[in-house]
């Protein structure tokens, strides 16, 4: 019997044209190969970039001929040398890196309190402020960013104009190692609430009204439940904080001034300043080295926290 | 209690002697977690005091107070082993730290978990958590033992289980006990006493079988059990008695309700008080009899439930239960029945 028109509805027999074609072009048994195909352009993408770093290990073994300003055609460990040896790189790579842990660090006990509120909260117009204060620097940029905090810190910047008012001689705020870590910071402050909201939003609630229950105090309930609980949000933040500061290159250069120079600025000047490619390419690989040894020692230590992924248990 | 300008909790004052099991039962909106959530702490009455061991708590914050709580969702920290989860109130009560192992061990031996201990949280089955989440709800020896409504997520058998396992540690312990449901059976099962809450309001607090027996209102008859309701228009009043328009249909007053002829009022009818058969000769000794159509039977196993038809109650549809223990006969859908039932089982209230 046919279906009555009624009864079958044109957007389902327009449905069941599209199946039809659909089967015509990919029948069924291929179905397995699905997945695979929808990995693809993430998997050529991520080729690539491999591409990429293969090219560069072999720029670093080739050291620049000074009197013709190309790569030797010899292979040498002179770059690896120089980048062990020369007090340059060294006062870069520990700058970069210790600032990456302040950074990480300050940024995390930021992040936490806002995040705290923004899922708590039961107003849900404050919810939505925060939410969309936190969005809002995303729309900006971060060299339009870093512009905005020369014309606020800068020597005739509000700040010191306001400190004028009071007497103050004007103060040098900027050009110097805090203002890369204050810019930073607050660079990584969205980053770090948007990592820590979905760990929080996973705590019931009824956890901290039955710590408080059982006699915990608000600080010893955050202290023996919340903090272990928003431990995986914690290792999630810290990891990207720490690696996109690590790796950061318009806040040193434009806060920074050229005297805070970070590994990527540093990376950015071999190339494109000395256009000495393989000691570019040696820096960057070294980078690559110290970030993943990084992650790692901290997937040893914690575990691998939000960005575990999978099922949980 | 005001949310967002709706009283969730009116007037809800009552008392509970020392060692009792309350249960305070209500259809979900009832406000009897509001309730249970003011008593704990976790939010103050806009106007009113409760009272533990005579003193006032209003201004006591939770962790204060000395009330175990078992919540809805057992809010075990996953982050602990069952031991380190009945430790934890010992911990931040500061009790003595040399007693704390041998007390845990007490408690998790008295919930039948002692060798469990170790595991953590999500190693336990539903049942081993209820457990442990009514161990450390104890151990720090509370005045008051609160449950809001914790065996709500269990099926049907474990729940049953469960709840004879709360009567007996209560029992064990003589901890003054409120629990909170919206389940009729768990309450009948476990209480000493029972409020029925509905819209903010306390309807009724009675023993179990005064509560079902005696119900103050019809709202109260209708929560608990299965009842009919035959609306009809009052005749005349006879003392307790009270006669209705219809022809036959006669019924007790409901709590001290004293209609004048005339006024419209309701019996309230349970479905296992009428009986059911082929004639009015095979119902016994009943004092009513109304004539029916059967137009549903369901077969639940210890009993059937038919829904019957009846003509002269103006078509009203009456749910009755019948269970036959020697010849498990059936009545089939559209067959003649007649019911029968006694005036002293049909409470007449006026709402």
């Amino acid at each position: 019997m046919r279906p009555s028109r009624t009864s079958y509805p044109l957007s389902w027999r327009l449905m069941d044209a599209v199946e039809a074609v659909a089967a015509a072009v990919w029948p069924r048994s291929f179905s397995a190969a699905v997945p695979w195909l929808m990995l693809m352009p993430a998997v050529v993408l991520v080729g690539l970039l491999v591409l990429g770093l293969w090219d560069m290990a072999d720029g670093s073994f080739r050291t620049l001929d000074t009197a013709t300003f190309l790569p030797s055609d010899d292979y040498s460990l002179a770059n690896y040398d120089r980048a062990f040896t020369e007090k340059l790189f060294f006062t870069v790579a520990s700058r970069s890196l210790i600032g990456s842990l302040i950074v990480t660090v300050i940024t995390l006990v930021f992040a936490f309190p806002y995040s705290y509120v923004m899922v708590r909260t039961r107003s849900a117009a404050l919810r939505k402020f925060l939410l969309i204060a936190l969005f809002l620097p995303f729309f900006i940029g971060q060299v339009v960013r870093a512009y905005g905090w020369l014309i606020i810190l800068g020597s005739q910047g509000m700040v010191n104009e306001a400190l004028g008012l009071v007497g103050v001689a004007p103060i040098r705020l900027l050009y110097n190692y805090p203002a890369v870590l204050f810019g930073l910071v607050q660079y990584m402050l969205p980053f770090a609430v948007l990592m820590l909201a979905p760990a929080l939003t996973a705590i019931p609630e009824e956890m901290e009204s039955a710590a408080g229950s059982l006699g915990a105090n608000w600080v010893r309930t955050f202290i023996h439940v919340v903090l272990p609980l928003a431990k995986p949000g914690f290792i999630g933040a810290g990891l990207v904080v720490m690696t996109l500061s690590l790796t950061d290159f318009a806040i040193p250069a434009i806060l920074g001034g050229g005297s805070q120079d970070f590994i990527a600025n540093a990376i950015y000047d071999q190339f494109f300043r000395t256009s000495d490619q393989g000691m570019g390419a040696t820096l960057a690989l070294l980078l690559v080295a110290v970030g993943s040894i990084m992650v790692g020692v901290v997937f040893a230590l914690f575990g691998a926290g939000t960005l575990a992924m999978g099922r949980s248990k | 209690m005001v949310f967002d300008g709706v009283h969730a909790v009116r007037d809800a004052t009552f008392d509970l002697e020392k060692g009792r099991f309350l249960t305070i039962l209500g259809p979900s909106g009832s406000g009897k977690t509001t309730l249970l959530r003011m008593i704990a702490g976790f939010g103050r009455p806009t106007s009113g005091e409760v009272f533990i061991n005579g003193l006032a708590v209003g201004s006591v914050p939770p962790h204060k107070r000395s009330i175990g709580m078992v919540f809805q969702k057992l809010a075990l920290f996953p982050h602990m082993t069952a031991a380190e989860n009945v430790a934890f109130p010992l911990r931040m009560r500061r009790f003595d730290a040399r007693t704390i192992p041998d007390r845990v061990h007490r408690y998790l031996d008295l919930v039948k978990l002692g060798k469990l201990g170790d595991r953590r949280i999500h190693e336990l089955s539903g049942g081993q958590q209820q457990r442990v989440a009514i161990a450390r709800a104890l151990v720090f020896e509370p005045d008051l033992l609160l449950l809001d409504e914790p065996l709500a997520a269990l099926d049907r058998k474990l729940r049953e289980e469960m709840q004879l396992e709360f009567r007996r540690i209560q029992r064990e312990l003589d901890v003054t006990t409120i629990n909170v449901t919206h389940d009729q059976r768990e309450a009948l099962v476990v209480s000493d006493e029972i409020i029925v809450m509905d819209h903010g309001r306390i309807q009724q607090k009675a023993r179990p079988e005064a509560t079902y027996r005696q119900p103050k209102n019809a709202f109260v008859a209708n929560f608990i059990g299965v009842t009919n309701f035959i609306d009809g228009v009052v005749a005349s009043v006879d003392g307790d008695l009270i006669a209705f328009e219809r022809p036959g249909l006669a019924g007790r007053t409901g709590n001290g309700f004293r209609p004048a002829a005339g006024v419209s009022a309701r019996g309230a009818l349970r479905a296992e008080q009428i009986r059911i058969g082929g004639g009015r000769e095979t119902l016994g000794d009943v004092d009513t009899v109304f004539g029916g159509t059967v137009t549903d039977a369901i077969f639940e196993g210890e009993r059937v439930v038919y829904e019957v038809a009846v003509p002269d109650l103006g078509g009203t549809t009456l749910r009755v239960f019948d269970h036959d223990p020697v010849t498990h006969s059936q009545h089939d859908v559209g067959s003649t029945v007649a019911l029968g039932w006694n005036v002293k089982d049909v409470l007449v209230f006026g709402d």
